[in-house]
């Protein structure tokens, strides 16, 4: 049976009849089109589906749409502002930290949650919040140089 | 892999809640945080017809203190206690073993009651449908054989989680509400050692955790190591949880549990090897027989990629570790 | 150093803000209106006769629309590897039996996911359960149940592409069983050689089947047109044009009625190449019933059925002078291919083809056999046969330099090739950076203290730390289908341009690389360039991105086309101008008179002109380049004759790991690689490559390994398939070495997949150097480190 749920997704409030027996992701990509958030493993695994649930980094594909009722929901589609990119969208294409892109929204988020608590964690600090997000194209360098660059606040 | 069909019950109250889960007993699951259980269901492991929801049941969350006992909701996320002031200072190895759950994605959502209630794991069941059809169903899955070990009616299905073995070695007792009452156990009671159903309401009991508790005086020491294949996301080879209580610093060790996780069909208390140490002061000779002993005292199977002695020697290492440190002791 | 103002820089990828915005389209995100879903079910059995399939059950579920099974389509035959010797040995849905657990057996069309996934269970198959084989030794056997009884006999995709009929059948040459491909190769004399070696070895080692773990799982969505016969596909593909030709020949549609579309790939490594019969069914399942049809392969699917590394047993004897020198080298390599050929033929070809191009071996015998077993099937992967032929050598050289009492580093760069160099097989090293790799990877590694440093100083300390260093070779495109990439550049009134190529971006930077080819060329601006790609209707043939090829050949391509509109652009402005072509020049977009800057017009200027002097033509310059100019010789899988490639990238890398003796974990601290890709068109793209390579064969070295046991994949998930994680990465040093391959744009050549391979020997070595002993299989774990540890103690007692 469907039920309505209300969430703020990206700033806006949205409204959206769910089968109890999907996942948040699958609503994001399927009923509101914001494939930004992708599926990987679909399983917990890989950090790909990784949203911002009242500013926590969770894996969406193990998240009942329905638990997502009433909450705010960030996805790769809100991080720019105004037209203008995020500094972490804009550090990770400068210092090369996108290759295939794929893992990419997730370990934005995470990096976003991140710097939120944490506005200059150490190198360690970064691979410890990134280990959940699995990236196969870069070998992690440059998205902890990327993450670094902007806790330093350099010139990106 | 989408979710199976089910309806979603959300009771407001522990009141509520309860007979929920009497009505449903049987073709119904409680989900707290889902971390466990949606793979489950992805899996096909169970196709409930009900979920039951206790993410609006606010009286299960929290940390509080009180006449030295720590009690905590069992909705609180790993992530909650690994972070809260109170359980780093007083509970450090508590502390440790929530923040080594899983990946950082999944502490946030994950709660400590669903990992006190984890399934036991093996590589032949926690595995989809698909692949489960090319064999037939074992014990665990309602069949006859165990893959593992060619015996039937019998599971070797490997307890995983965490935290019970801090929280057990801290001698913390939890409470399960149902609708007979509430009672207060052991929170190593809880656990039965059948891989099928591994703990008191894994068979589908109408039966909550509603509460653990933690008494901070029944030790002076406890530490968690956890060894996984890698930093994150990697459920334990082999973890281990040490409680001492030294009569000082540097002392002689009135009480010592050790209780070890990956290794049995439970959260492994090895008894024999926490009596070593008992009475003794925290010299090298004991420790070693402690650790030795400990290795003596489980009985790994192959569930999982690592082999059981691989298992054995861990626990031999990491026991004498962890007592040497709690202990104050030089290599 | 070169003056350069676009190529040679890092500058950022031009598909970085559609990917940090999650604005990208990769083919999961294709959503069509009234899109069917389809599913595949699948056999779980190894080997199984099939006796019947129900579907009726299936077909009456609500919001199925169609169920195909394989008598539908059986006289369909497709492969990677298709040629007269080793014809075509898949069919998209198994007809009569199955091979792997895996096969297709049938596929359903629904309105949604659920609904397809739902009718998968009620779908009824009767199987006869076969006798199966596991493994290559086994299946050879002269008892070993066949897997495939016969040959297709049909004409293969090579037939059509010009190569010869054969009338004899290949396994007439042999008597193993089982054989699915074999190729031999000698010169020298190796006999002799090991008489006048003062030192021989045979070592034998064992790599693991690995996956390839690209983030995106594979998908395909296809869009059948009734009214124009056109079919749309969205594919994961790292060749447009060979899964074009694959598809319209497997779907009988004429070439031009079928187009693969743009979408962004989330990663390949070699496991996006093959066609898989998912694709197929897409397609077909469109055609039949005019909708648009999306099939996307979950984790397990991916794990177990688009392909793996080939695991494969590799015998070395090897016979050197005293001074290290190789005299002799005999080689015998056994890989598994799993259920159907795959890349088998080819993987044991290149398992060759990385081997000799290293080193100087006079005398040289190499036997490698590829072999059915009932397994998933194995393919291409980053490297594809390199890091396990290199692993093998290069261990063993690490072994005989102990045995001698020679520093490692010092017998490498005794015996490996150089510029000028011209291999067995014909093919020149126009360029060959393998010395300067070694020497700067030995610096940077701090080789010369650490190794003896750390052999001498620590014997009893539970951490443990060694140092090791491997080399390896990677051709830049060889001949493949469709053999050559054209490329095309149109400028525009505003003195912009836009790059129409056939590439297809999989994370390697192609568009981005590409671009800057033209800019350079062109004398304009990254900012400037707009690149059409991915599409085979709209864009010219490319080789596709596998076999290394992007860089030489596309490169090559697209910097002809954008010479052809430079040179058109001046011609025009020369008649503005009223000057001589020769007296132009050009910058920043403007073309003026050397001796009379003043003199000038703008490139929009120009291209405007062209306009409206030329009958409207805008400037549109084409190019094109083929893997081999200067032959039409295709290498030869069984006998390795022809030429293979026209420059081979190198790369020398060390490791520094740490190893805990207690828990036998090691840890990669170090990694150093110096890469010979001619010339790095752009640094931060070639590091990234790197990077990336070297975390995948640190990963193969020391945790990757698919389990398999009586055919059945253990780990098909992220969880339990132990790829690294962030905290796994270590420091690292990336440097590339510029030899400026004459055949290269601008110099360049390959850089995405050879550096995976020397990690593999680098770990290996670096482990024997810090605990003394020798692991010769993959992956290096724990357990097999404290066993090899515990041996070595029962040794000494
Ligand atoms: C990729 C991955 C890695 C993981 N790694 C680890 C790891 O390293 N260590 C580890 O310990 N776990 C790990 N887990 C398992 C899981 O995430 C954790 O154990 C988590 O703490 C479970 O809590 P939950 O709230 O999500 O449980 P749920 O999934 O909601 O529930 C788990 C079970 O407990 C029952 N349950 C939950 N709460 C109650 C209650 N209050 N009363 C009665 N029954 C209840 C549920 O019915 C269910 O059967 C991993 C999971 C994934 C997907
Ligand atoms: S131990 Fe045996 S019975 Fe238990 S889950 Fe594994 S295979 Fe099944
Ligand atoms: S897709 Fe959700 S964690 Fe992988
Ligand atoms: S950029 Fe491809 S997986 Fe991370």
């Amino acid at each position: 049976m469907k039920r309505i749920i209300t969430l703020v997704v990206n700033g806006e409030q949205r409204e959206v009849a769910v089968e109890p027996d999907l996942t948040l992701l699958e609503v994001l990509r399927e009923d509101l089109g914001l494939t930004g958030t992708k599926k990987a493993c679909n399983q917990g695994e890989c950090g790909a589906c990784t949203v911002l649930l009242d500013g926590k980094p969770v894996s969406s594909c193990l998240v009942l749409a329905v638990r997502a009722h009433g909450k705010a929901v960030v996805t790769v589609e809100g991080l720019a502002e105004n037209g203008r990119l995020h500094p972490l969208q804009e550090a990770f294409v400068t210092y090369g930290a996108v290759q295939c892109g794929f893992c990419t929204p997730g370990v934005l988020l995470v990096a976003k949650a991140l710097l939120d608590t944490n506005p200059h964690p150490t190198a360690q600090e970064i691979e410890q919040a990134i280990a959940g997000n699995i990236c196969r194209c870069t070998g992690y360098v440059k998205i902890i140089e990327a993450i670094t660059a902007v806790a330093q606040n350099q010139n990106i | 892999m989408r979710l199976p069909k089910f309806q979603y019950l959300e009771p407001a109250t522990l009141a509520e809640t309860i007979p929920l889960l009497m009505e449903h007993q049987g073709r119904s699951k409680v989900i707290a945080g889902g971390t466990d259980l949606l793979v489950a269901l992805k899996q096909r492991l169970h196709t409930p017809a009900y979920l039951i929801s206790l993410s609006n049941l606010a009286a299960l969350k929290g940390i509080r203190e009180e006449d030295g006992m720590v009690t905590i909701g069992p909705l609180t996320t790993l992530e909650g206690v690994s972070a809260a002031p109170l359980i780093r200072e007083k509970l450090p190895g508590l502390a440790q073993a929530a923040w080594e759950v899983g990946s950082p994605l999944l502490r946030p959502m994950a709660t400590i009651g669903g990992n006190l209630c984890l399934d036991n794991r093996c590589r032949f069941y926690n595995q989809s449908l698909f692949w489960r059809s090319a064999r037939q169903p074992c014990c665990k899955a309602g069949g006859k054989v165990c893959h593992v070990t060619n015996k039937e009616n019998a599971c070797f299905s490997t307890y995983s989680g965490d935290v019970a073995p801090v929280l057990i070695a801290l001698q913390a007792e939890i409470k399960l509400v149902g609708s007979q009452g509430e009672r207060i156990l052991p929170l190593e009671q809880f656990y039965t050692g059948d891989g099928r159903r591994p703990n008191l309401i894994g068979g589908g009991e109408a039966e909550l955790l509603t509460e653990i508790r933690i008494p901070l005086s029944s030790h002076t020491g406890c530490m968690y190591k956890k060894y996984r294949l890698r930093d994150s996301i990697d459920f334990p080879v082999v973890g281990v949880a040490v409680a001492l209580r030294l009569d000082q610093p540097q002392g002689i060790c009135r009480e010592a549990k050790i209780v070890i996780t990956g290794v049995g069909s439970r959260p492994v208390e090895a008894t024999q090897a926490g009596e070593k140490l008992t009475g003794r002061e925290m010299r090298p000779e004991f420790i070693l027989a402690a650790s030795e002993t400990a290795a003596a005292e489980i009985h790994p199977v192959r569930t999982d990629q690592v082999g059981p002695s691989f298992k054995r020697h861990l626990v031999r290492v990491m026991v004498a570790e962890i007592i040497r440190e709690l202990g104050g002791v030089d290599r | 150093m070169t003056g350069y103002s676009v190529v040679g820089k890092g500058l950022p990828r031009i598909d970085g803000p559609e990917k940090v915005t999650g604005k990208a389209i990769f083919t999961v995100d294709v959503d069509l209106p009234g899109m069917l879903y389809g599913k595949i079910l699948r056999s779980p059995h190894p080997h199984a006769k099939i006796l019947n399939i129900n579907t009726e059950a299936a077909e009456r579920l609500p919001g199925v629309k169609a169920v195909l099974t394989g008598h539908d389509v059986a006289d369909v035959r497709y492969a990677f590897v298709d040629t007269p010797r080793y014809p075509a040995d898949e069919q998209p849905l198994a007809v009569d039996k199955v091979r792997y657990i895996g096969d297709e057996v049938a596929v359903v069309a629904a309105v949604s996911e659920a609904i397809a996934e739902e009718a998968l269970s009620l779908i009824k198959v009767e199987y006869e359960i076969l006798p199966a084989v596991f493994t290559p030794e086994e299946a050879i056997r002269p008892d070993a149940p066949l897997l495939h009884e016969s040959q297709f006999t049909g004409t293969s995709a090579w037939e059509e592409w010009g190569a010869a009929k054969r009338v004899k059948d290949y396994r007439s040459e042999s008597s193993l069983n089982n054989l699915s491909g074999r190729t031999f190769v000698a010169f020298g004399d190796v006999e002799q050689g090991f008489r006048e070696a003062d030192h021989v070895r045979e070592d034998k080692f064992q790599t693991a089947a690995t996956a390839h773990c690209a983030m995106e799982p594979h998908g395909a969505v296809a869009s059948y047109e009734p009214v124009t016969g056109k079919l749309h596909l969205w594919l994961s593909t790292m060749g447009i044009f060979l899964k074009r030709y694959n598809l319209s020949r497997a779907l009988k549609l004429p070439i031009s009625r079928v187009r693969v579309r743009h979408s962004y790939v989330g990663g390949a490594f070699g496991g996006k190449i093959d066609v898989f019969p998912y694709e197929f069914c897409a397609a077909y399942l469109s055609m039949k019933l005019g909708r648009p049809v999306k099939i996307e392969l979950d984790r397990e699917e991916v794990f177990t059925t688009t392909r793996q590394r080939h695991p494969i047993t590799i015998h070395i004897k090897t016979g050197v002078k005293k001074d290290g020198t190789i005299v002799a080298q005999d080689v015998k390599v056994i890989a598994d291919n799993g259920g159907y050929r795959g890349s088998g033929p080819i993987v044991v070809f290149l398992c060759h083809g990385f081997s000799f191009p290293v080193y100087k071996v006079p005398n040289y015998r190499y036997e490698g056999l590829a072999v059915y077993t009932n397994n998933p099937i194995r393919g291409p992967q980053r490297g594809h046969g390199a890091p396990q032929i290199r692993y093998a050598i290069d261990s063993q050289l690490d072994l005989i330099a102990r045995d001698l009492g020679l520093d490692p580093v010092a017998v490498l760069l005794k015996n490996i090739r150089h510029k000028g160099d011209v291999l067995p097989n014909g093919d020149r090293l126009n360029s060959c950076g393998l010395q300067e790799c070694i020497e700067g990877t030995a610096a940077g590694i701090n080789w010369s203290s650490k190794r003896w440093q750390f052999a001498a100083a620590q014997p009893l300390g539970r951490f443990r730390r060694g140092v090791g260093i491997s080399l390896c070779a990677m051709f830049s495109g060889a001949m493949y289908y469709p053999f050559a990439s054209a490329a095309m550049v149109k400028l525009h009134d505003d003195g912009s341009a836009t790059l129409y190529t056939g590439t297809q971006e999989m994370g390697q930077g192609s568009y981005t690389t590409l671009a800057q080819v033209l800019a350079e060329e062109l004398g304009i601006g990254l900012e400037d360039v707009r690149v059409v790609a991915g599409d085979t209707e709209l864009t010219p043939v490319d080789l596709g991105s596998f076999l290394s090829g992007g860089a030489l050949v596309t490169g090559n391509a697209v910097k002809l086309a954008a010479a052809d509109a430079r040179r058109q652009l001046l011609e025009c402005a020369a008649e503005i101008l009223g000057v001589g072509m020769e007296q132009l020049a050009t910058r920043g977009k403007k073309v003026f008179v050397r001796e009379d800057p003043q003199r000038s017009i703008s490139f929009a200027q120009a291209i405007q002109a062209s306009v409206f002097k030329r009958n409207g033509n805008p400037i549109i310059g084409t190019g094109s380049y083929k893997g081999y100019p200067e032959t039409n010789r295709y290498p030869s899988l069984a006998k390795g004759k022809g030429l293979f490639t026209s420059a081979y990238g190198f790369a020398a890398q060390a490791a520094e790991v740490e190893v805990d003796t207690v828990t036998g974990r090691v840890r990669l601290l170090n990694a150093v690689t110096y890469h010979d890709c001619g010339f790095p068109l752009n640094k931060t793209i070639v590091e990234g490559q790197v990077q990336g390579c070297v975390s995948m064969g640190a990963g193969q070295a020391l945790s990757e390994e698919i389990v398999l046991e009586k055919g059945q994949l253990f780990n098909p998930s992220f969880l339990t398939y132990r790829l690294p994680l962030a905290p796994d990465t270590p420091e690292s040093l990336d440097k590339t070495a510029n030899t400026l391959e004459p055949n290269g744009p601008f110099g360049a050549k390959e850089v995405g997949e050879g550096s995976v391979a020397g990690m593999l020997g680098a770990v290996a070595n670096a482990v024997h150097d810090a605990i003394g002993v020798r692991i010769n299989s993959l992956p290096i774990t724990p357990e097999k480190v404290l066993r090899a540890l515990e041996q070595k103690q029962k040794a000494v007692r």
